[in-house]
């Protein structure tokens, strides 16, 4: 088809759709999880699990985290480059926390478990930064 | 017979000559009497000022007790405070943590130490804010305690805790934790 003015409107409009669905592609779903075990004040078992969302979510993206990318396109490997910050983001978020307390015959034992069950959250990786939001 | 008739006058005599210092004893104890009935009346209008002295001060104690009962009272609803509508009310606590002994450096020691005195914190919040479950079991045999146990548990979801301060040192982690809730956070 040849539009009035020649070709150059519908090079636009499939440029514009590149970019659009290239965009869609990049901003991905993905499930984490988060768990550590706190018994008798010393921590255990911290994991931080991450992986591809094989269904879509469902929910609107919330309470963005910005992450500096350095080129990379792995979020496993840009969490790791930002660990800290992602885990203080994740406790601001909200844990749910298991604790039990024994004492028998006036010794105490302690476990306490802090746990982010599995969320699923929306990723957008650009060149610079990685902005990541739990769906809800 | 002379000599009963002289001592009849002699006594009639003195009897006559010591009826003036009886008087004169009269009125001296007339007047201590009056003095003594001023001296008591003084002592009884002094009686009644220190009985209404007595009533005064008893009347401020009572005042006072009252106003401390107030104030031990609004302590008390202070420290049980409940949250109202529209308001909002602010948490802090203290979480403690040991780093575990077979660490590769002193970062990672300090790092795990303070996700235990996180982990330590929100489980002081939620005790705060939801309560604890407590139940306990003491075996006694022979009358002698054999077992003594104490079982306490909390279940909650916390979320905008803010680290306040981070203290490390000889291997304990401290982190100072506050939260604000307000009554909108347990609205259903």
């Amino acid at each position: 088809m040849r539009s009035r003015d020649g070709n150059n409107n519908l090079t636009l409009r499939l440029c514009s759709i590149i970019f659009l669905t290239s965009l869609a592609l990049n901003a991905s779903e993905y499930l984490i999880s988060y768990r550590y075990v706190v018994k008798d004040a010393i921590i255990f078992n911290e994991s931080l699990d991450i992986s591809h969302a094989m269904k879509s979510c469902n929910g609107k993206p919330q309470d963005k985290l910005i992450l500096e990318n350095t080129s990379d396109s792995n979020l496993n490997k840009l969490i790791s480059q930002n660990q800290e910050e992602f885990l203080e983001y994740i406790h601001k978020l909200g844990l749910h926390i298991e604790h039990k307390e024994q004492t028998i015959n006036l010794q105490n034992t302690s476990t306490t478990i802090l746990t982010l069950k599995t969320t699923c959250f929306k990723v957008d990786i650009n060149d610079n930064f990685v902005i990541i939001a739990p769906l809800k | 017979m002379k000599f009963s008739i002289l001592i009849a006058a002699f006594l009639s005599a003195s009897s006559l000559f010591g009826i003036e210092p009886t008087n004169a004893q009269l009125q001296k104890a007339l007047i201590k009497t009056t003095l003594a009935e001023s001296e008591t009346q003084k002592a009884r209008t002094e009686i009644i000022k220190i009985r209404e002295e007595l009533a005064v001060e008893i009347a401020n104690r009572d005042e006072e007790a009252a106003k401390r009962a107030e104030a031990e009272a609004e302590m008390e609803a202070q420290a049980q405070k409940i949250l109202e509508k529209n308001s909002s009310m602010h948490i802090s606590v203290i979480g403690q943590g040991v780093a575990p002994m077979n660490t590769s450096s002193p970062a990672q020691a300090y790092a795990l130490a303070k996700r235990a005195a996180i982990a330590d914190a929100y489980r002081a919040i939620a005790e705060k804010v939801k309560g604890v479950h407590i139940d306990g079991q003491d075996l006694i045999k022979n009358m002698m305690v054999k077992r003594s146990t104490i079982r306490t548990s909390v279940k909650a979801m916390v979320r905008n805790a803010n680290i306040v301060e981070t203290t490390f040192k000889e291997g304990l982690c401290e982190v100072e934790m506050e939260i604000i809730i307000s009554h909108s956070d347990f609205a259903q």
